[in-house]
């Protein structure tokens, strides 16, 4: 069910009008999914809106397989200015909605929106927020949670993506979305993949039938065949130092020969640097060590200095050190 | 004068991003604090960029005339990027620097950028001045804000600095990412001086600024006194209940019938607001007091803000 929960008058034309989706019985226990924090993180936009697609469909029984047991509540765009001018952010305030929270209901656009989310998911127990990586750079589909205590790694385990870090404590953190969920005890985890501006549609799909697991795992909804699955993804739990950022010694333009979500070895090359006048080649970028790349600079024009590109790294276990191990 | 870059960075088409720091020394021993004036965090407010331009010409005729007893450190442009563009937020990575501050922050110019600032003023500074103007939106009186949490020692440096108030709020979550709160919590008193509105330069907000700094100087020993100065304002001090803040009731344009620093009378007009249905509503002042937070920019949402009073008291 599509329902308008406000509306914002602007001062030349029509309103702005945060909608949300509902499915499910309102008396059990429901699921949030928020995307469009950001007006150019698109890959979460679409994914909500496959996943409408899909919860329609279940609660109108073209799916019979499905039953929804569940609640679900969407909001698919929330930073409509800044969706409706292609920007990341409101250009009206230039305010970053991610850091507007709890907002405020007497408050400016921002404020306002930010307090309705809230009011509007405060009672659910698990919250997804759905972004993409930040200006620049691309992100493979990953799990990115605050803290990482016994439930949220359960929840971690019931998405079933390989990859779950955990970010630095950061004072910028407190007025974000997935800080403000947990103070109301929700369960929350941030699922970022590719770059904004952009839509790539087979991460989308590795997300959707994430959450489409986690929904079955934790009763959302009940899928009636009893199919065993050949998969068994185990999550990586990558604590914040094992995080390597590959930096830029030079400025130029970036030529990437990796691709994110791909295992590096020490030593392989990430890509170069080329200087933008002669074309010379002033940098080969090295990993410095092995790991997994999480996130690759998207666009070319780097600064010096600039990370090119984050690696996750796991601490060996003694298993691989031990000679007769290998 | 010395200068020293505190922070640089090659950019791909020619000269680099650079942040200096220019400083000004007693010559003998030194016996008064070391302040710093930081500028320029938001490159669309200019009139600290202003202030400490005519600072630095008075400090080097000063440091000439060995009246320095202590320090003082200019970061005349802490974000040169984007005071070369005019914007608030670093343009290439619509970062707003102000709130990258902060111990734990993950990999990225910018934060490099906020930690190399936030060291070298640690590192130098015994009393930092950061320099804002207002938003686009809003024209503010010469002011100093205060976090309630650092009232007790930053209220009374706040007093020689010839602001016309000093407005003491609650902390908010917001602020722990912003410079001025990282140095408080650091024990560095740092007073964020807010006046005039951005991309413009009210010379009247400047001078008088300029004097209050060059006060707190002398009276902080950090600079001779050669005379008492007579000329200081004595501030109105705020406390959170003694400010009224006036939201916009709807969208549309708002112009405004006063000027910024007029005593006002509960139930005058500040202005009217014209909404997209051209029904014109009076804003009425709720509350008789000093305006000293007025809008400018005509177009305004819902709940933005059009103007704040300082309340007057009654006796």
């Amino acid at each position: 069910m599509k329902e308008k929960v406000l509306t914002l008058p602007t001062p030349f034309g029509a309103p702005l009008e945060l909608y949300k989706n509902t499915w499910g019985n309102p008396n059990n226990e429901a699921l949030a999914l928020v995307s469009g924090l950001h007006g150019d993180h698109l890959q979460g936009i679409h994914l909500n809106l496959q996943l409408a697609q899909f919860l329609d469909s279940v609660v109108e029984g073209s799916h019979p397989d499905y039953t929804l047991k569940g609640q679900v509540i969407s909001f698919p765009v929330v930073n409509l200015n800044a969706i409706q001018c292609g920007s990341r952010l409101a250009p009206a305030d230039g305010m970053d909605m991610n850091l507007a929270f709890p907002g405020n209901p007497q408050g400016e656009t921002t404020e306002a929106l930010a307090s309705a989310i809230i009011t509007h998911t405060a009672e659910c127990y698990w919250g997804l927020i759905l972004q993409s990586a930040p200006p620049h750079y691309e992100d493979a589909p990953h799990i990115q949670t605050l803290q990482l205590d016994s439930s949220t790694k359960k929840l971690c385990r019931n998405l079933k993506l390989e990859t779950v870090r955990q970010l630095k404590p950061s004072p910028a953190h407190k007025v974000t979305l997935a800080y403000q969920w947990q103070q109301h005890d929700i369960l929350t985890a941030i699922l970022s993949s590719g770059s904004p501006r952009t839509v790539n549609i087979q991460q989308c799909e590795t997300l959707f039938q994430s959450i489409i697991h986690f929904m079955k795992a934790e009763g959302i909804l009940k899928d009636r065949r009893k199919i065993k699955t050949n998969t068994t993804t185990k999550p990586h739990f990558y604590p914040p130092e094992n995080d390597v950022s590959i930096f830029a010694n030079t400025a130029g333009m970036f030529l990437k020969e990796v691709k994110v979500g791909t295992p590096i070895e020490k030593g392989q090359t990430i890509g170069e640097i080329r200087d933008l006048y002669s074309g010379k080649r002033l940098e080969e970028i090295i990993a410095p060590t092995e790991g997994f790349l999480l996130t690759l600079r998207q666009y070319p024009i780097v600064y010096e200095k600039e990370p090119l590109a984050t690696l996750l790294t796991a601490k060996k276990s003694w298993r691989n050190i031990l000679p007769w191990s290998k | 004068m010395q200068s020293q870059c505190i922070f640089a960075t090659q950019t791909p088409v020619g000269p680099p991003v650079e942040i200096i720091r220019h400083s000004f020394s007693a010559n003998a021993k030194k016996t008064g604090k070391r302040v710093s004036l930081v500028t320029g965090l938001h490159g669309d407010e200019l009139e600290g960029l202003y202030i400490c331009h005519r600072l630095m010409g008075i400090l080097k005729e000063r440091e000439a005339q060995n009246a320095l007893q202590g320090e003082v450190h200019v970061y005349p442009a802490a974000n040169p990027q984007a005071l070369d563009s005019g914007t608030r937020l670093w343009p290439f990575f619509s970062v707003d620097i102000n709130r990258t501050f902060g111990e734990n922050n993950t990999h990225s110019l910018a934060t490099d950028l906020s930690k190399a600032l936030l060291a070298d003023l640690k590192s130098n500074s015994d009393l930092v001045v950061d320099f804002h103007a207002s938003n686009l939106q809003l024209m503010e009186l010469p002011q100093i804000r205060i976090i309630k949490d650092f009232e007790k020692k930053l209220v009374p440096l706040a007093q020689l600095c010839n602001v016309d108030l000093i407005w003491v709020h609650p902390h908010a979550d917001i602020f722990e990412s912003t410079l001025g709160t990282n140095l408080n919590q650091a024990k560095i008193p740092t007073l964020v001086i807010e006046a005039g509105i951005c991309l413009r330069i009210n010379k009247t907000y400047c001078e008088q600024i300029i004097l209050g700094i060059l006060n707190l100087l002398e009276q902080t020993g950090t600079l001779q006194c050669t005379e008492p100065r007579t000329d200081i304002k004595n501030p109105k001090l705020l406390q959170p209940h003694q400010v009224a803040m006036v939201q916009s009731p709807n969208a549309g344009l708002f112009v405004k019938s006063v000027e910024i620093g007029q005593a006002l009378q509960k139930g005058d007009k500040i202005g009217d607001l014209i909404d997209s249905s051209q029904k014109q509503k009076e804003i009425i002042a709720p509350c008789s007091g000093l305006l000293f937070t007025l809008r400018e920019y005509p177009t305004t949402g819902q709940g933005a803000p059009l103007a704040r009073i300082a309340i007057e008291e009654t006796s």
